[in-house]
């Protein structure tokens, strides 16, 4: 079997409020995940979800366990800061405000900062920034200021800043959360045609629901735990396990699961509205 | 305790000048007295425009907004008042914070509005509880709550100031489904303990179905429709043709009708779709 | 949405709009040298002729180039007086009382004023109104990278520019959001006293800060997650090329000096010190 993109092993972590105290966030993960993947790790805030993807992307030190990231120990205490910038450039990470990580005042000259940092040659930057802008659907507004943009048009522009830098692997820190449903759509759709299209691995950290049935696999977290690990099929018929976590199931599911308690036999874990449709006519032709 | 209405208000944004835009056209509309009131729309709709004429941050460029039947322009000089009369709560409240304590934050309204010492501590603790902000929080700073628990003290601060109407711009973006029931449902426990009149607005359709008695729906700058929750989800295919994210069951049961099963119009919680597919399972 | 006037910089076509950044920063210095070294009236005639060429090449409108000179009206009213009274001469125009005019006052308080006009003009024609902020900032610092090698940090001055720029709309903005929530809960910013109306600040302020603060957090991480350590090894994406008309207009300039030290010696009419 070919080495996982992430693994780690009984990994843990904890913030260390003064010297003496120090509450641990992680307690024991174990994973892996494959290059090409499209992963949702879903769980609700305090639950340690945004602890691990900053680990994966090494802006925090596990305390102790296995985890290593395209190749590079990160567990390891002789990594040097060449290695974790090499590391940076192949995870990229978009995080929750879009206003706080963009840099410059133009959006192509945002764009262009990743590959700046990288000391890529002045006339490959312009093609990679060109085809990032053209890859996030931004083209048209190389030449605007970004606080005139909308949130979802800013992540977009986040986006191309670390596709700019050519990773293979790229992580959404509840890139979605503040933004409104539209803005949801542009960045959910932009990141899955990226895994589809260019092979990007996507990790995407979110509490929404609807947006974790949508990937391959969902990676429950909670309470610094691994409470759930499957496709959203396995994951959402787990219905009461997920309330206690402090998450939703989709609409559907949650029909599905209470007419069944109700004695009507229905075979499936429908996921989407399509499905479930399909499903309920199903069982209704058969009566 | 108080009806609010907009009667034939327009607003437009840097007027006179090449970028003009109209976020508001020509609206005319009713919050009804001591009910809770969901305006929805995309952004760009003009629905966080309209909360801020609601309680006179901005002024109309034409029509007038009515409290109680007066106009709330009609003495500038005391709009201080209209702003004690009309709670606003704007989206992401938690950025307002700024004392010491949790308390003195929540009392930082009370304190404006010249209430006696006695009078405000009530006011914290009745808030407080509305919220579901447990009294041991009171005395931290507020910088050191959650991110959940740093919306509900913003929210009670607003709260404490006990508006006639209570306005609410997205009190639940961001937050985990956990902290968007706490807030909403705090939200929904003060409207029916105190009987004040609310305005909540949001672009999420399974809130406003659950917490909202009746719903105003903002698309172009104008009212796309309005009335009572069931009479506007009965125009479920009108909302989606807005471009609006319906409730996931709703969608389900237009899959369904479409397919020839017999669903009435109108189904926006798992529990109604649930008693619509019962019978037809007997 | 509200569009938030900023900077001075007038998005339009033309010849000094097109000049690469550095020259026009040295353009704008030899100017200003300019200016210092004009002594008599055919001087400040050239240095006007001069200042309306620059109107009409940079394509901007007669009044908002004007309007900029509206702030400095009050100091050109104290010099021109200054100058006016203190100025000596051979035979008063005009006595009364302790006060005589010279017709050197006149002159020199002319000149004066002229000169402060054409500064502010030349600079903002040069610099301000036809270099986007970012061009300007990344001229200075191709301009100071020299100093590089006695460490002064000329990367790191010039990436806390660019932040700044980029951050003034977004501050702004916000300030304006928790100015509104704290009316809402009953602050009055017209109100009272001088010391009302700080106090009335601190609910602006302090979630202000805490906020920029958090800002500047969440960029620094975001930043080090896109490989950001220093100006070391770094490249940029667009590397400014100097073209002929940078020459032309460098050599234009130098020329015009040149000129304004000639008509200095020809000595005509009074010549101020």
């Amino acid at each position: 079997m070919a080495q996982p993109f992430i693994h780690t092993k009984d990994l843990w972590y904890s913030y260390r409020e003064d010297d003496a105290h120090s509450t641990p966030v992680l307690r024991g993960i174990s994973l892996d995940i494959a290059r090409g993947e499209y992963v949702a790790i879903l769980g609700h805030n305090g639950s340690g979800k945004s602890t691990l993807a900053k680990l994966f992307n090494a802006i925090l030190e596990p305390d102790s366990g296995e985890l290593t990231v395209a190749g590079t120990d990160l567990a390891s205490p002789e990594l040097t800061e060449d290695e974790i910038f090499a590391l940076r450039r192949e995870v990229g990470m978009v995080f929750q405000n879009p206003d706080n990580q963009l840099v410059a005042t133009i959006v192509e000259e945002d764009v262009a900062f990743g590959p700046e940092n990288l000391g890529v040659p002045s006339a490959q930057i312009r093609a990679r920034v060109d085809a990032a802008l053209a890859a996030v659907g931004m083209s048209e507004y190389a030449g605007s200021e970004p606080h005139r943009l909308s949130g979802g048009q800013k992540q977009r522009v986040a986006i191309a800043g670390i596709l700019a830098m050519q990773p293979s692997c790229m992580i959404f820190d509840e890139s979605t959360a503040m933004l409104d449903p539209k803005g949801r759509r542009e960045v959910i759709e932009t990141f899955e045609r990226l895994n589809r299209e260019q092979g990007i691995t996507v990790l995407t950290i979110t509490h929404y629901m609807n947006e974790a049935a949508r990937a391959d696999r969902v990676i429950v977290i909670d309470d610094g735990r691994v409470l759930m690990d499957g496709t959203p099929r396995e994951v959402f018929a787990n219905t009461e396990a997920l309330l206690a976590a402090g998450l939703d199931v989709p609409q559907c599911t949650a029909l599905v699961h209470a007419l069944r308690r109700e004695g009507v036999a229905l075979t499936g874990e429908p996921i989407t509205t399509e499905e479930c449709a399909e499903l309920i006519c199903r069982a209704l032709e058969v009566q | 305790m108080a009806t609010l209405t907009l009667e034939q208000v327009s607003y437009v944004y840097n007027p006179r000048t090449p970028f003009a835009v109209e976020a508001l056209d020509d609206v005319s509309l009713t919050v009804r007295d001591g009910r809770v009131t969901g305006i929805i729309g995309h952004t760009g709709s003009g629905k966080s425009t309209l909360v801020q004429l609601l309680n006179g941050l901005e002024k109309p460029s034409s029509g007038r907004i009515l409290l109680d039947g007066e106009d709330i322009w009609a003495r500038p000089k005391e709009m201080k008042k209209i702003r004690h009369r009309v709670g606003l709560v704007m989206q992401y409240p938690e950025y307002q914070l700024f004392e010491e304590t949790v308390r003195a934050d929540i009392a930082f309204g009370p304190r404006n509005m010249g209430l006696s010492e006695e009078e405000i501590a009530v006011r914290i603790d009745e808030a407080a509880a509305f919220v579901g902000l447990e009294l041991s929080l009171l005395d931290k700073s507020p910088f050191d709550l959650s991110g959940g628990e740093k919306r509900r003290a913003a929210v009670a601060g607003v709260m404490a100031m006990r508006p006639e109407v209570l306005v609410l711009d997205e009190p639940a973006a961001g937050l985990d489904p956990r902290g968007r029931d706490t807030i909403l449902q705090g939200i929904r426990r003060y409207a029916d303990a105190t009987g004040s009149t609310v305005v909540i607005v949001s672009h999420s359709m399974e809130d406003m179905a659950a917490y909202c008695d009746d719903i105003i729906v903002m698309a172009h700058a104008k009212v796309y429709l309005s009335g009572t929750r069931d009479e506007v989800f009965a125009h479920a295919d009108a909302l989606a043709s807005v471009g609006l994210d319906v409730p996931q069951i709703t969608k389900l049961a237009q899959l369904l009708r479409a397919r020839g099963v017999e669903l009435p119009q109108g189904i926006y919680t798992v529990q109604a779709a649930l008693e619509a597919l019962r019978p037809l399972f007997q | 949405m509200k569009t938030i006037a900023f900077g001075q910089y007038y998005p339009v076509q033309s010849p000094i709009h097109r000049l690469d950044a550095r020259i026009k920063i040295i353009l704008a210095i030899l100017f200003i040298v300019c200016t210092f070294l004009c002594k008599n009236i055919l001087c400040f005639a050239a240095l006007i002729v001069a200042a309306l060429f620059l109107i009409f090449m940079s394509r901007l409108p007669l009044g908002t180039v004007l309007r900029s000179i509206r702030p400095l009206i009050f100091i050109m009213i104290f010099t021109a007086v200054l100058n006016l009274f203190w100025t000596t001469g051979e035979t008063p125009l005009f006595e009364w009382w302790r006060i005589r005019i010279y017709e050197e006052g006149i002159y020199s308080a002319v000149f004066m004023v002229v000169r402060i006009i054409v500064l502010v003009l030349g600079t903002g024609l040069f610099l301000t109104y036809t270099t986007t902020p970012i061009a300007l900032t990344d001229g200075i610092e191709s301009l100071l990278s020299p100093l590089r090698v006695i460490r002064v940090p000329v990367h790191e001055f010039a990436m806390m520019m660019t932040i700044a720029l980029r951050f003034i709309p977004t501050l702004s903005e916000e300030t304006g959001k928790i100015m509104n929530a704290q009316k809402a809960r009953g602050v009055d910013f017209s109100e009272g006293g001088l010391i009302r109306r700080a106090k009335a600040l601190v609910p602006i302020l302090i979630p202000l800060f805490v906020s920029s603060f958090r800002r500047a957090d969440e960029l620094a991480m975001a930043m080090e997650c896109r490989c950001y350590r220093g100006g070391k090894g770094r490249t940029r994406m667009t590397v400014p090329h100097l073209h002929a008309r940078d020459f032309v207009a460098l050599v234009v300039m130098v020329a015009f000096g040149a000129g304004i030290l000639y008509l200095n010696r020809l000595g005509i009419g009074y010549s101020v010190p």
